[in-house]
């Protein structure tokens, strides 16, 4: 019972705090929103039992991700914008689309249910086992390989972002390379012909 | 009892309202990456909840990889973002036309 109250307490705050991301004129209110939202599912992954994914959800997402995201949108400085009319004349198309998406998938979703609950084991009691040491034990055992690709492209990440938005100073001295290689080598280095002194 | 079916639909909720969020606020690009990042929190809740109702670690083994792979595209976006905001002086999709001309 309490169960129940949890989840859709929960995920009606969910669904307002994504409603919330899609519909706010103030950038900064959408990305505190979807920071709420962030935490919320990571409650409700609580109750499924992954908990090393709950609490990494809270770790990078709400202190990395979004705090990336809001200090990208105090820095850009485009509150100016929120003046503009964002809800046009395609609001009530995508209202439409959104509606026949979601029409079709929860139709299918509960179509189907029954080899969901033919197939699938639903097992009361938590497993014994700790779910992060599973985690850990699959992750460098089975999934090693995709473990080091993850590491790689969380590499190309830095080396991307930090490339894309490197700026070089103005004053900097630094080689420039394409004039070095456009030398002439005829004018660099002169043969002078020196007389053989007799000492 | 909580099925699988309410997890399943309230990630189908969380998926149509990513969609409408990208068409309405099709504008804004951080609105859009925020947006983007909603679809990914959807197919993640799936993975999850198919994980927890069949006893197998395997779905979130994927959902870790997803969440690395969304926190290197949100990294290299909002770079992307920063570099145009340099350039342009402003983020707004309708004055990014430059290829148009």
């Amino acid at each position: 019972m309490l169960t129940e109250i949890i989840f859709y307490t929960f995920s009606s705050i969910l669904i307002c705090a994504a409603l919330g991301v899609v519909f706010f004129r103030n950038p900064v209110y959408s990305a505190v929103s979807l920071i709420l939202s962030f935490i919320t599912s990571a409650f409700l992954w609580f109750l499924l039992e992954s908990e090393f994914l709950a609490l990494i959800l809270i770790l990078v997402y709400v202190g990395a991700v979004m705090v990336l995201f809001l200090f990208v949108i105090m820095m850009l400085n485009i509150n100016e914008q929120k003046a503009n009319s964002r809800f046009n004349t395609i609001a009530p198309l995508a209202l439409l689309i959104g509606l026949v998406i979601l029409i079709e998938m929860i139709t299918l979703i509960w179509l189907k249910s029954n080899q969901f609950t033919e197939t699938l084991v639903i097992i009361a009691s938590p497993s014994s086992e700790n779910n992060t040491l599973e985690l850990g034990k699959l992750l460098f055992s089975e999934y090693i390989y995709p473990f080091e690709i993850a590491g790689f492209i969380l590499l190309l990440g830095i080396i991307i972002s930090i490339s894309l938005t490197l700026r070089s100073k103005k004053g900097k001295k630094t080689q420039i390379i394409s004039k070095q290689i456009d030398i002439d080598p005829s004018k660099r280095v002169q043969l002078v012909d020196l007389e053989r002194g007799d000492n | 009892m909580i099925t699988l079916q309410s997890y399943l639909t309230l990630s189908a909720i969380l998926f149509a309202i990513g969609i409408i969020g990208i068409i309405i606020n099709r504008k804004n690009i951080i609105i859009i990456l925020m947006c983007t990042e909603l679809i990914l929190l959807a197919v993640n809740f799936n993975f999850v909840a198919f994980s927890y109702f069949n006893q197998d670690y395997t779905g979130q083994i994927f959902v870790f990889f997803i969440l690395t792979v969304a926190a290197a595209e949100a990294a290299i976006g909002l770079a992307i973002l920063v570099a145009l905001y340099r350039n342009n002086e402003s983020i707004d999709v309708d004055k990014l036309t430059a290829l148009k001309e």
